[in-house]
């Protein structure tokens, strides 16, 4: 592990100590109170999970194009973190959507898109576990469509009628709300960060136990 | 007779000025009557309470209670950010051990 590692571990970690804290001082929404403050958990965890998707995409196209496996192992990384990202999104929306809708799940276009987006990541690691010798170019052209998903998972509430909360809602955040929100992000940002270079570094420990086995077939 | 003629007019404008006067006053009791009418409707009191309802009979979204909503939310990030992380430790431990002792094997053999 870099050195740089252990130190970012810790300061995340005190981080997510202190989030509790920084989002207590958060004011309560005028029309969902306490509710509202599951928030600041499934905000940056729905960004996280879009990004997860992106880097995977990214590399996948990389992956497609060079046959890099450097960039199928950032792939593979990143789509693992987009199911563990996309989980936590979509445990606590409907956590948060029980009391603030009066229901555990809509079929809105955004959540739709957002179980498929994290069903086409399922599907990856499937693929990849189960799929056997040439399975990481199919698993990459999958992994096209997930990062295909991101940009309508996001504008998907701008352009047709839902009652998911709009984009509009972050920007137009008082510094109240908005300070503890971007701490949030910031958190989850550098736990996103840590967890992929730890997940990298065992596909790279990997790639380096089948070459230790190939070198002791020869 | 010009003294009876200014005299007329004296006390018509003194009439004249009378009645300006009282509609002036009337004109500025009916401007505050409506302000205060207004300011009046604004600092109504809230209604009356004629019934206690049950909380049963709230909608349901007002019956849910948010703080349970709130620790499951949190806790389930916690603990499955947590199992994750345990999972790739433990995977990456054995095969960083996998691989030391096969490199180990390998020098010890003369093979590396």
């Amino acid at each position: 592990m870099p050195k740089w590692f252990q130190p970012a571990a810790i300061v995340c970690a005190a981080m997510f100590a202190a989030t509790p804290f920084v989002i207590a001082s958060a004011p309560f929404e005028s029309t969902m109170g306490l509710v509202f403050k599951i928030f600041f958990y499934h905000m940056p965890s729905a960004w996280m999970f879009l990004l997860g998707g992106i880097v995977c995409g990214v590399a996948s196209v990389r992956y497609l194009f060079s046959s890099d496996a450097r960039h199928d192992r950032t792939a593979w990384a990143a789509a693992e973190l987009t199911v563990l990202f996309g989980l936590l999104t979509l445990v606590t929306g409907p956590l948060w959507a029980r009391k603030a809708w009066g229901t555990w799940w809509v079929w809105d276009v955004r959540v739709t898109a957002s179980l498929v987006s994290w069903m086409i990541a399922v599907a990856y690691l499937l693929l990849r576990r189960y799929g056997g010798p040439g399975s990481e170019k199919l698993a990459a052209g999958l992994a096209l469509f997930g990062m295909a998903n991101v940009p309508f998972i996001y504008i998907s509430v701008n352009y047709w009628r839902t009652i998911h909360p709009a984009t509009s809602v972050v920007p137009t955040l008082p510094v109240s709300m908005g300070g503890p929100l971007w701490f949030c992000v910031a958190s989850f940002l550098l736990l996103f960060v840590l967890l992929f270079k730890m997940r990298v570094r065992l596909e790279e420990q990997r790639a380096r136990l089948d070459a230790v086995y190939l070198s002791l077939d020869e | 007779m010009r003294v009876l003629t200014l005299s007329i007019f004296h006390w018509m404008s003194n009439v004249t000025a009378a009645i300006l006067r009282r509609v002036g006053i009337f004109i500025v009791l009916i401007v505050c009557c409506g302000v205060l009418a207004d300011s009046t409707a604004w600092a109504q009191p809230p209604e009356q309470t004629k019934t206690y309802t049950p909380i049963s009979e709230l909608p349901p979204t007002e019956q849910i209670p948010a703080a349970r909503l709130l620790v499951a939310a949190y806790s389930f990030v916690l603990v499955a950010v947590f199992l994750y992380v345990v999972s790739v430790g433990r995977r990456l431990t054995t095969v960083q051990r996998e691989v030391e002792r096969l490199e180990a094997d390998m020098k010890r053999t003369g093979r590396a």
